[in-house]
């Protein structure tokens, strides 16, 4: 077990955390910390607790044991409808739009009212300007490239201070993944943001993030900075 | 069994035996004591206890709520009654009512069980149709004209020539009856069914059985004697009125024996006998006050004590849950599934370009795939793959939107879970589905039941298990926890039972969703010799998902990779292990 | 040419009575069994405002916040502790309207209460003399279908209630507060059927009982139109117009039972009913 440990005061602190569903522990003892304005992959196989992890930050998974800090302060127990309000943005891997929604609507309901709408559609229309144009357009009738643009572009409306973001590159085209990776770069570089992404597309996550992490089995099974050396690394972890 | 446990069981047995000998005592020498009022009311209270007992067998025991046996009792009354006022009253002419009384609600019974449980119906529904049941029924009455005697009922009919202490004893002994029948019933192997649909109707499928058609049996069945005590009321009482028939009723009924406490015959038997008599009694003084009470008293009930008073009291009292199940000895089947041949026989399982698209979702496409009995093979694949798409299509052949599934030489289109495991499949969930509310023992005999019928009056203290189930139990140390209630058990032991379960199918074909899900090391391993056992020995073919890729290159000795609901790559370990294909589709990237 | 107007008009006070339910059965997912008692309730808000001597038009909107004042308190009490049990939600809520139906027979009395019509009299129409208050009803549902369209469309409240219509676990992903939501859906919709209760004042007598009736018609409307105040409006066209054909032309008594009926038989068939989805 690893503890990934940033060296400057973390925005995200996971100490010695373990939650799971009914009788199974999915997650245990983990630590982890993401440093403010820092990029960091975290890499695993499927079934190892990647979802789990981020929904546990959220409080949408019930947190068994450990401590959690946004910022220094402790976040456990607190609703997740109040830690999203104060900046922390979720863009889920599975069913993450309103499919019969419009692309509008689905925009909208990342805030908590309609005020400053126009302004956060700037910013999301700087990263994905398609987006501009189809906002009359439901969701659900959006390409699978455009859906996953849209489920990113939701989660910039809130000028997040924190972003966990699960899977985002999955069944994706080459060049919508590019788009991507430079909407991210591009945000943080802009807003100091913070972003924890869980990735198995390892092209991808290394030419974006700063530092990585290997998940296995609800631990953390090695870590590191992003160098020319972890490639090989994190594919020792996952390969068959 | 310990002999605590052997203690306990018997001072409860004797309780209940002292509970039923004082009940018959009442019965029969009660009249002598009550006054008249009383012996009424009494009288009228426990003909509702017997229909207390059939909602309780249906929601209690099955998990169906339903508000229609009131509709049933009031066709049994009003036929009687009916039959009574309009052709006469004679020995013969009483008979013929007894005979309607228990046929028309049968009947009505059986159309109503087809209505509300064809494949796929929600409880919602069903409970929904009891609902329109007594409606319907209730408006008949109203519009009979003078063949229903409409909104006065029909009176003063020729009854039975007994006296009102008679009819009281007529009614205790009845209600008796139904009581003991319905309590042998749910204690017997065959009533242990009953729970088990109301736990997890999708593993009673899964294990051959047929829940709808049970409950359509049900229905019918507990109609029929519903309507038999609309022929005792319409006897007792002497008048039978559309209030009898009608829904309010029907949930009157329900918070009797919600309030006396579900799932126990006894709870609302002392329920609807109490409560009853009560109305009754405070009816002259403050009935609008208690009728509030009662509401009020169920509305806490029903959102803090779900199963009502005789649940509570059960806790208290020595020998509860623990001691029911039998001390099993196992006892090994000489049946031995034989290892069938050669592993070079023709496939067991023979899939065709099968697809599966949600609308225009495309989840699977083209898939072709033979496994041969004595295989392992291992579904392997990303997140969304469509591994889990492939085995629900595989055990339900109603599921698949095009392509051929042809197992054992049949080709399982359009066949529900439980006759696709009538062929030989056993299908074993990602979270272990078996029955929370039972013993290992019990869910074991479950596994079975499709092959030796379940006694309906006996309790078996015997399992009769084939081999391989019997050397699951032994190498996951289940056999000493067969008295075990299941939802003590930990995950682990949990997963092994099902396990064991579905070999108790005796399959020649397992499905497994992720079975090393939350294991521990030590306990993958186990499961890990035991799969490889079934195939190596018992000649049997298993098809697995998994995300654990480590286990999957121990045990398999065929790997099949999925990719964004496409066949990637299907070989031996060696073959995948070194493909580069696989390696970007894991390692992300890769489109197919 | 009557029957057309008794058809359009049932469907309109079929809609009024049923909308409420609606609302919370698509919202929170659960049938309110007590909405019968709510709909007491509103009558018996127009009794009381007739003793207090004003005008029964008052009573719509004093009966929609009586209604939505219980509801909150329903909803906090009874239906949020049975979030994951909607067939004990179906007990607890039937229960609380017995509770209801004793308080009021407690408080009122058991007898029929006289209350004054909003509206009386007759109107030449088309060639008949039809009853002004039942015209009048048609424009009481279109205002309440065009007003929950505009709520569901057009503010951001019922652009949350759509969301969490569509999936509560997302909506709760994406920060919706979805107890909120399911609160407001819940006093909304008892509220209207409060103020249903008022609107049926003039149509049936005003009993502790007045509401049951309508229950079990409300409720099966509500299954077969899932979640769209479309599917409501076009069920109780469909219903309601059977239920009055039958009605003028085999019996009253069977006409009753029509819509229970059809709505059983429909849902056998496709157990999504009118919905869309």
């Amino acid at each position: 077990m690893y503890d990934a440990q940033a060296p400057s005061p973390p925005k995200l602190a996971l100490a010695e955390i373990s939650s799971g569903y009914g009788a199974i522990d999915i997650i245990n003892s983990l630590s982890l910390s993401v440093a403010t304005g820092e990029i960091f992959a975290l890499m695993g196989k499927n079934g190892m607790g990647k979802t789990t992890l981020l929904k546990t930050i959220l409080g949408f998974v019930a947190l068994r044991a450990g401590e959690i800090r946004l910022d220094g302060a402790s976040i456990v127990g607190t609703s997740p409808a109040s830690l999203i309000a104060s900046g922390l943005a979720y863009a889920p891997q599975e069913h993450a739009l309103f499919q019969d929604l419009t692309v509008r609507d689905n925009l909208r309901l990342a805030l908590r009212s309609d005020a400053g709408l126009g302004q956060a559609f700037e910013g999301v229309y700087r990263h994905f300007p398609f987006l501009k144009d189809r906002l009359g357009q439901k969701a659900g009738t959006l390409s699978g490239g455009e859906q996953k643009m849209l489920i990113l572009g939701r989660a910039l409306m809130l000028r997040p201070k924190l972003m966990l973001i699960d899977e985002i590159s999955e069944g994706l085209q080459p060049t919508v993944v590019e788009k991507i990776a430079t909407a991210l770069k591009e945000e943080r570089r802009l807003n100091n943001t913070t972003i924890l992404m869980v990735e198995q597309n390892l092209d991808f996550a290394l030419g974006v993030a700063d530092r990585w992490a290997v998940l296995k089995l609800g631990q953390i099974d090695d870590t590191g900075n992003v160098a020319s050396g972890s490639r090989a690394r994190i594919l020792e972890h996952l390969k068959i | 069994m310990s002999d605590a446990a052997l203690r306990r069981l018997n001072l409860r047995a004797t309780l209940l035996a002292i509970l039923g000998a004082g009940a018959l005592l009442a019965v029969i020498f009660g009249p002598a004591v009550f006054d008249r009022f009383t012996i009424n009311v009494l009288t009228r209270s426990m003909i509702y206890a017997m229909l207390a007992v059939t909602v309780d067998l249906l929601w209690g025991f099955t998990g169906v709520l339903t508000f229609g046996q009131a509709a049933f009792f009031g066709l049994g009354a009003y036929a009687t009654a009916m039959v009574l006022t309009h052709i006469g009253a004679s020995p013969a002419l009483m008979v013929l009512a007894f005979v309607l009384a228990f046929l028309v609600p049968l009947l009505v019974g059986l159309i109503v069980g087809w209505l509300s449980f064809g494949y796929k119906a929600t409880p919602l529904y069903a409970t929904v149709i009891s609902l329109v049941v007594p409606i319907v029924i209730t408006q008949l009455a109203f519009s009979g004209g003078h063949w229903t005697g409409s909104s006065s009922g029909l009176v003063g009919y020729g009854t039975l020539p007994l006296s009102l202490k008679g009819y009281f004893r007529l009614s205790g002994i009845c209600l008796l009856i139904v009581a003991t029948a319905a309590f042998i019933f749910v204690r017997s192997d065959a009533g242990k069914i009953l729970v088990a649909i109301r736990d997890n109707e999708a593993r009673c499928a899964y294990l051959g059985l047929n829940p709808e058609r049970i409950k359509i049996l049900l229905t019918t069945v507990l109609a029929g004697v519903a309507g038999i005590a609309g022929f005792l009321f319409a006897n007792a009482t002497g008048v039978v009125a559309p209030e009898n028939t009608g829904f309010v009723f029907g949930t009157e009924l329900v918070i009797w024996t919600a309030l006396g406490g579900r799932g126990t015959i006894i709870g609302p038997i002392f329920g609807t006998i109490g409560i009853d008599y009560l109305s009754a009694t405070l009816s002259g003084e403050l009935p609008f006050l208690w009728n509030l009470i009662i509401g009020a008293l169920f509305v806490i009930m029903i959102i803090l004590l779900p199963n009502g008073l005789a649940a509570l009291v059960d806790r208290f009292l020595p020998g509860g849950k623990r001691s029911q199940a039998s001390g099993a000895a196992a006892i090994f089947g000489n049946e031995a599934a034989s290892a069938e041949g050669s592993f070079k026989e023709k496939p067991l399982l023979q899939v065709k370009d099968l697809s599966k698209s949600y609308g225009s979702l495309n989840v699977l496409k083209g898939l072709d795939l033979d496994v041969r009995p004595g295989e392992l093979v291992s579904l392997v694949g990303p997140n969304g793959a469509g591994k889990t798409t492939v085995m629900r299509c595989l055990s339900d052949g109603t599921e698949m939107t095009g392509g051929t599934i042809v197992m054992a030489d049949r080709n399982v289109a359009g066949l529900t879970p439980n006759e696709i495991v009538a062929l030989g499949v056993g299908r074993k969930f990602q979270v272990a589905s078996v029955f929370d509310s039972l013993s290992v023992a019990d869910c074991l005999r479950l596994a079975r039941a499709k092959r030796l019928s379940p006694s309906p009056l006996r309790r078996s203290s015997e399992l009769d298990l084939p081999p391989a189930a019997a050397d699951i139990l032994k190498l996951t140390g289940l056999d000493r926890l067969l008295d075990q209630p299941v939802s003590l058990l930990s995950h682990g032991m949990k997963q092994s039972l099902e396990l064991a379960m579905v070999v108790t199918l005796e399959p020649r074909l397992i499905l497994l969703d992720e079975p090393t899900a939350g294991l521990t090391k030590t306990e993958r391993t186990t499961i890990g010799n035991i799969l490889q056992k079934l195939t190596r020995e018992l000649g049997l073919a298993i098809i697995l998902v998994e995300h654990d890729l480590d286990f999957v290159r121990q045990i398999s000795s065929r790997i099949v990779v999925l990719h964004q609901g496409r066949l990637v790559l299907d070989g031996t370990v060696e073959d995948v292990i070194n493909s580069d294909v696989v390696k970007s589709v894991y390692s992300g990237g890769a489109h197919v | 040419m009557i029957i057309l107007l008794d058809i359009i008009t049932t469907a309109a006070i079929l809609f009024i009575v049923a909308a409420g339910l609606l609302a919370i059965f698509g919202v929170l997912k659960i049938i309110n069994f007590a909405h019968g008692a709510w709909l007491t309730v509103g009558g018996y808000c127009t009794v009381v405002t007739t003793a207090w001597g004003i005008s029964p038009w008052f009573a719509l909107p004093f009966a929609f916040i009586v209604g939505a004042a219980l509801g909150a308190l329903t909803e906090l009490f009874i239906v949020r502790p049975l979030y994951r049990r909607p067939l004990d939600a179906i007990l607890a809520t039937w229960g609380l309207s017995i509770v209801i139906g004793q308080l009021i027979t407690l408080w009122f009395g058991r007898d029929m209460q006289m209350v004054p019509n909003l509206l009386s009299g007759t109107i030449e129409f088309f060639g008949v003399s039809y009853s002004v208050y039942r015209l009048f009803t048609v424009v009481a549902a279109l205002v309440i279908g065009l007003a929950f369209a505009f709520l569901l469309d057009g503010t951001r409240l019922g652009l949350s209630a759509r969301a969490v219509i569509m999936n509560e676990t997302l909506a709760r992903a994406l920060g919706i507060d979805t107890a909120k939501v399911r609160l407001a859906t819940f006093m909304i919709g008892t509220g209207l059927a409060g103020l249903a209760g008022v609107l049926l004042t003039p149509l049936t007598s005003v009993d502790p009982n007045m509401g049951v009736g309508w229950l079990i018609g409300a409720f099966m409307l509500v299954m077969v139109a899932g979640s769209s105040f479309g599917s409501l409006a076009l069920a109780c066209l469909v219903f309601g117009g059977a239920q009055v054909l039958v009605s003028t032309f085999v019996s009253p008594i069977f006409g009753s039972i029509t819509v229970a009926l059809l709505c059983a038989l429909v849902l056998r068939v496709s157990p999504k009913g009118f919905a869309r989805e």
